[in-house]
């Protein structure tokens, strides 16, 4: 199984969503520094709200994660995952797949596993050489607190990329479920930084799973493990339980 | 009986209203080519699908050397290769690409699937197109490539859902003779549905019918031609559809 999960995942890599998804990711990180360059008066006053400076470095994080990343995590998941399963059927690639020793829920685990790999790879191969982008154009740039905050962010990411898929299967087509799961996830997105505005909200918002993955800026000045951890794995567990999902609901479908 | 390779009793579906098949009874013997002819919607496909656990029988039973096929749909399914009637390749995978991740499927070990894979790619004439996407691929050789997957796992028993259809007349030349050589070299089962009888009559020796989701008719072509007076399929399969409705 392992083998057929490595092969599933070379497979997700070489497909075209991908690199649409990975154009998009290198735009925003190439695009980032320019929007920075001139930052429209109300992001300066909020991220001073809530974070009682302007710490360049803070309020390039707050643009980075809130309005260039979290935008992404809107999108780029309902791409990976739109070929989860309903794609293969609705192009007769599953009516041949259907007939091998593995249930249609291990299948729907298996892609959506695949494609959440993909989302951690588009990560790392934006991400870590965004660094030596960013660390040229971003005064007080920090690599360790950026790489830190967007592992935690990545993980949201991940279970982005699981939820779209679990909703598209939900939904049974694949248009009508795109569009389903990123409005849910435009929600999430929207409402991620409520509890940062709105401390007594704060704990509220922890419900949402994309809160978690932008835990890290409140912590900025001391990002640790015990700061990163706890979300990491909370976001993991949502994943795992997500996908659960998926794969329950999938065994319904019709092949 | 109980050696059977095919093995369906009573086998019924039911979609709503319409019964799709009814009663269906027939054996099919280890190394036989068995021929499965009717109209279209006659109830062949959803006869296969239900073989292989892929749609439930609302009635009766069916098992394939030996396992229930819906008790034990997994063990059916890692015995049997399958190509059905209407299905595509993923289209970013390259035929090497596609037999691998399909002897995954099977968790054949990576040593074997590599040589069961490069050997299929020969056998089917396959190795110059190995690496190219199968975005764009013929008929004939998405066929091809199709036959290859359903045989990655080595199956004992091999079912094929209009195989010919689509097909040019070489092309559906060199796919009877790589079936004849799977069951007369290999002793592979094959059962294969069409409605191209001349295609079930130079490949197998015994045939089922359906008509209207019913069986019409199971046994050697050649009995059956003299019992109903008829010289070639056509007269055949008209004589028995023309007794069924009287």
């Amino acid at each position: 199984m392992t083998r057929l999960q490595w092969l599933d995942y070379r497979a997700a890599l070489g497909e075209r969503k991908t690199y649409v998804a990975a154009a998009l990711m290198i735009y925003a990180v190439l695009a980032v520094p320019l929007l920075l360059a001139e930052p429209p008066p109300h992001v300066r006053e909020v991220i001073a709200a809530w974070l009682a400076d302007e710490d360049p470095f803070a309020l390039f994080m707050f643009v980075w994660i809130d309005l260039v990343m979290n935008k992404v995590i809107a999108f780029v998941p309902v791409i990976l995952a739109s070929g989860v399963v309903l794609r293969e059927r609705d192009t007769r690639v599953l009516g041949l797949l259907a007939a091998k020793p593995l249930t249609l829920g291990r299948y729907f685990v298996i892609r959506t596993v695949s494609a959440c790999a993909v989302m951690l790879t588009l990560y790392a191969v934006t991400q870590v050489p965004a660094v030596a982008w960013f660390h040229g154009q971003i005064a007080g740039f920090r690599a360790g607190t950026f790489l830190a905050a967007m592992g935690l962010h990545a993980c949201a990411a991940v279970f982005a990329t699981a939820f779209a898929a679990t909703v598209m299967v939900a939904v049974g087509r694949r248009g009508a479920g795109a569009l389903v799961a990123w409005m849910l996830l435009g929600v999430m997105v929207g409402l991620a930084l409520v509890g940062f505005y709105q401390p007594d909200w704060y704990a509220l918002t922890l419900a949402n799973p994309l809160t978690l993955g932008t835990l890290a800026m409140g912590n900025l000045q001391q990002l640790s493990p015990a700061v990163l951890l706890p979300p990491m794995l909370a976001l993991l567990a949502w994943t795992a339980v997500t996908i659960a999902a998926g794969a329950r609901l999938v065994r319904k479908m019709e092949v | 009986m109980s050696g059977s390779a095919i093995l369906v009793e009573a086998l019924g579906k039911r979609f709503g209203a319409m019964q799709a098949v009814d009663g269906v009874s027939f054996s099919v013997e280890p190394g036989e080519i068995f021929g499965f002819m009717g109209h279209n919607g006659a109830g062949k496909t959803t006869t296969l699908r239900m073989l292989l656990g892929l749609t439930r029988p609302t009635g009766g039973r069916a098992a394939v050397l030996g396992h229930d096929v819906v008790a034990a749909t997994l063990e059916v399914r890692r015995v049997c290769g399958y190509l059905p009637a209407s299905y595509a390749l993923p289209p970013d995978m390259t035929p090497r690409e596609f037999l691998q991740y399909v002897a995954a499927m099977f968790a054949i070990p990576r040593a074997t699937a590599r040589a069961r894979g490069e050997a299929l790619l020969r056998r089917f004439g396959l190795e110059a197109v190995a690496d190219r996407k199968l975005r764009g691929f013929s008929t004939g050789m998405t066929q091809k490539v199709g036959l290859a997957q359903a045989l990655i796992n080595e199956p004992r028993v091999l079912l094929l859902d209009e195989p010919t259809s689509g097909l040019d007349p070489l092309g559906r030349h060199e796919l009877l003779e790589h079936l004849r050589a799977l069951a007369q070299q290999q002793g592979v089962t094959v059962m294969f549905s069409s409605h191209i009888l001349s295609d079930v009559e130079t490949l197998c020796r015994r045939v089922a019918a359906m008509h209207h989701a019913r069986l019409i008719a199971c046994g050697e072509i050649a009995a059956l031609k003299r019992e109903h007076g008829a010289t070639t399929m056509d007269e055949l399969y008209l004589e028995l559809v023309r007794r069924h409705a009287s």
